[in-house]
């Protein structure tokens, strides 16, 4: 089955759960999270036997690249759909609270279609090859997850989480089709391979008449413009600010969709975007020194402005802000990969793999507390050890894989982020700096997260009542913190998964 | 047989104007704004513009008005519907709007010959376009160049081409066209519409937007 079929297979899904919640019974969805979960794991077999499509077909072969990346980023735009529709299911209670109303479901079914879609345009993202079809995908999942952040409308904190995101994120589309523009007014083209062709053209031959390598600066103009708008989609230094407002805000499913699933495409497009600029002579010192700046940057106002948070959402927030960072210096350190060290391209997407498994186990487990003590906060983890012994086991190998403590997967992560950067600092000495803030910021990152670990296991508990465990959170928290230990000690499987 | 075109067009172009001003309720305005630019589209093409009066009908009708009744939905406007009442600024606004209208009219109608047009020398046109670009352009044959050749003046035909992609008479290859994200831009607009209804449902129970808990409540 070639490749392109999957998104149709996604849309039409979503179009099937649109039509079941407009002829459903308005007292209860569940008919729609069900089937909406379950299409989605059907869909892992036909993934499964997925093939590229036919290369005679021109249009296909311009804008849809079935490669290992796009292969790796669809799998993880598919298990975090199917993830954050199991905490949405868990989260109902809340999300009917501040909808329409405690004891109705009514109006609520979009929130279990719209993900579809958005995973729909993350799959979209992963096989972009071409500025257009980037662009349209990537509003397809900004617009969606518009709806899904003010989706709880008789909650201040949701909708105004939803204005602000909506006004930040119309103005880094400004910035991309700006970007975009430049790019086209320069190259004649949109479409990334030919780009590369015409700097790698360029670049041996200085005299052609575009003048590129005699002026690359409109070029680079063009594309520090997409960077702004992609960090806005990342979550980097300078377009971080709405992180904090919006992760809080936002309903705790669609947070955690926006901080994994929205950051893995938007990481997948930014390596396809850079890939033609650091693969040629003229613009590679440049662009190395813009993304090292953004990462250096990044790494700290994420790690030092999350160790004051009293709030664990917000926390989680930085600390996304933070990974952001860890990973643009693994693209920063550009390396097309060789036996012994993995290519910036599967560093990144081990390092989202891990970050997948950590992060969404630990927004269960907050969906957990919430649902039982009604608050993000910190404080509300006070106790936890004498209140639920397995709950807090997990809540803290989880954040110790956040910190990237060895023997979890989140060491993993950071440890090849690190190795592909010295590997290139040996080269281009600038990265030393980035390794430098790199190790500042881990430091950082042992302080907040142990943090919450202390109010786990050394403070009272306020209340010395039982807290219950969802039988769906209670799954996949417990699976989640198992995959965590085991790729801790055994990566392999990952790195199978990327081809290294 | 133009002439009659002519005044069927316009007649349909001012009914929709006049609609849209007469109708109380903003719905109904907006879909008279579309017969209204409908109208003016086939004016265009009958004066062989066949662009714009596309764009006409791509831009205004389609995209401009959509967001019009989307904005309409969004904030319920009900208000128009009330009576308002009667303001003698109103008249003066009436009268002086038309007036102004009515001397630039005055102004340009004495100057414009009551004739048949000249027929527009398409193939001349075509041919002298075909000269200029064969000097200007060092580039290999672009579409436009292929049908100056033919004679033919580029149109929306083109655009239909670029779109959705083409094969010429020699070629073996299609050029690839944007159906790919056209689909995708599909899916697109399909998620916002469904937003926009989502979002603004009117609820069963009414009531303020509780603050919720304390602490999701982003700091200012």
């Amino acid at each position: 089955m070639p490749a392109y079929w999957l998104e149709a297979i996604v849309v039409a899904l979503g179009l099937l759960l649109l039509l079941m919640e407009a002829f459903s019974n308005s007292k209860s969805k569940e008919l729609i999270r069900v089937v909406g979960i379950g299409g989605l794991i059907f869909l892992l077999v036909p993934f499964y036997f997925a093939v590229a499509p036919p290369a005679d077909n021109a249009e296909l072969a311009r804008f849809y690249v079935y490669d290992r990346p796009a292969i790796f980023f669809k799998l993880l735009a598919l298990l975090t759909t199917i993830l954050v529709l199991f905490m949405a299911y868990d989260f109902r209670k809340t999300l009917n609270r501040f909808t329409e109303g405690p004891d109705t479901e009514h109006g609520t079914g979009e929130y279990y279609a719209l993900p579809v879609f958005a995973c729909a345009g993350m799959m979209w993202m992963a096989s972009a090859r071409d500025l257009v079809s980037i662009f349209v995908a990537l509003e397809l999942v900004t617009i969606t997850f518009y709806i899904l952040v003010a989706f709880m409308n008789r909650q201040v904190g949701s909708l105004e989480a939803g204005v602000k995101f909506l006004i930040l994120g119309a103005l880094s589309t400004g910035f991309l089709v700006y970007g975009i523009a430049w790019i086209y007014g320069i190259t004649h083209t949109t479409n990334l391979e030919t780009i590369s062709q015409l700097l790698a053209a360029n670049s041996s031959n200085p005299d052609l008449h575009d003048g590129i390598s005699a002026n690359p600066i409109p070029l680079l103009f063009g594309l520090s413009l997409i960077l702004l708008s992609l960090a806005f989609k990342i979550g980097a230094v300078p377009m971080h600010l709405w992180i904090p407002d919006v992760y809080q805000g936002a309903p705790t499913p669609t947070t955690a969709f926006l901080s994994v699933g929205s950051k893995a495409a938007g990481f997948i497009v930014t390596l396809r975007i850079l890939d033609p600029f650091f693969s040629s002579d003229i613009t590679r010192s440049q662009t190395t020194i813009v993304v090292l700046a953004l990462a250096g940057l990044t790494i700290l106002v994420g790690n030092l402005t999350a160790i004051p948070q009293t709030n664990f959402k917000r926390l989680l927030a930085y600390s996304s802000i933070a990974h952001a960072g860890f990973i643009l210096l693994a693209i920063a350190a550009w390396h097309t990969g060789d036996d012994d060290t993995l290519s910036s391209y599967q560093a990144v997407a081990f390092y989202l793999g891990t970050y997948l498994l950590i992060t969404i186990g630990a927004f269960f487990v907050l969906v957990v507390v919430h649902n039982s003590e009604g608050s993000d906060n910190i404080s509300a983890f006070d106790g936890l050890g004498q209140r639920n012994s397995l709950l807090a086991l997990c809540a803290t190998i989880l954040l110790a894989a956040m910190a990237g403590l060895p023997l979890t997967a989140g060491f993993y992560g950071k440890f090849f982020a690190f190795q592909l950067a010295i590997e290139s600092a040996h080269t281009n000495q600038i990265l030393w700096w980035g390794i430098a803030l790199g190790f500042v910021g881990v430091a950082a990152g042992f302080y907040y997260y142990l943090k919450v670990v202390r109010a786990i296991y050394w403070r009272a508990a306020p209340k010395d009542d039982l807290i219950a465990i969802p039988r769906i959170s209670r799954y996949a928290i417990i699976s989640l913190t198992l995959a965590t230990v085991i790729l801790g000690f055994w990566p392999e499987p990952i790195l199978w998964l990327i081809g290294a | 047989m133009e002439g009659l075109f002519f005044y069927a067009f316009s007649g349909f172009a001012v009914i929709g104007a006049l609609a849209l001003v007469a109708f109380k309720n903003p719905v109904s305005s907006a879909m008279s704004m579309v017969a209204s630019f409908l109208g003016l589209a086939a004016l265009f093409i009958s004066l062989n513009a066949y662009f714009v009066g596309i764009i006409q009908i791509l831009v205004y009708a389609g995209a401009i008005m959509v967001l019009f009744v989307f904005i309409i939905m969004l904030l319920d406007l009900k208000a128009e519907e009330r009576k308002t009442k009667y303001n003698p600024l109103f008249l003066v606004g009436g009268v002086f709007i038309p007036l102004v209208f009515l001397i630039q009219l005055c102004g340009i109608l004495p100057h414009v010959p009551n004739a048949e047009p000249e027929p527009l020398h398409l193939k001349e046109s075509a041919r002298y376009f075909y000269d200029q670009e064969k000097e200007a352009s060092k580039e290999e044959q672009s579409e436009i160049h292929k049908s100056l050749s033919k004679g033919d003046l580029p149109d929306v035909n083109l655009i239909g081409l670029t779109m959705f992609g083409h094969k010429g008479d020699n070629e073996t290859i299609k050029t690839p066209g944007y159906n790919f994200p056209l689909q995708i831009v599909g899916v697109l607009l399909l998620v916002a519409t469904v937003g926009v209804v989502a979002l603004s449902l009117r609820k069963k129970t009414t009531g303020e937007p509780e603050p919720g808990d304390p602490d999701s409540r982003p700091e200012p």
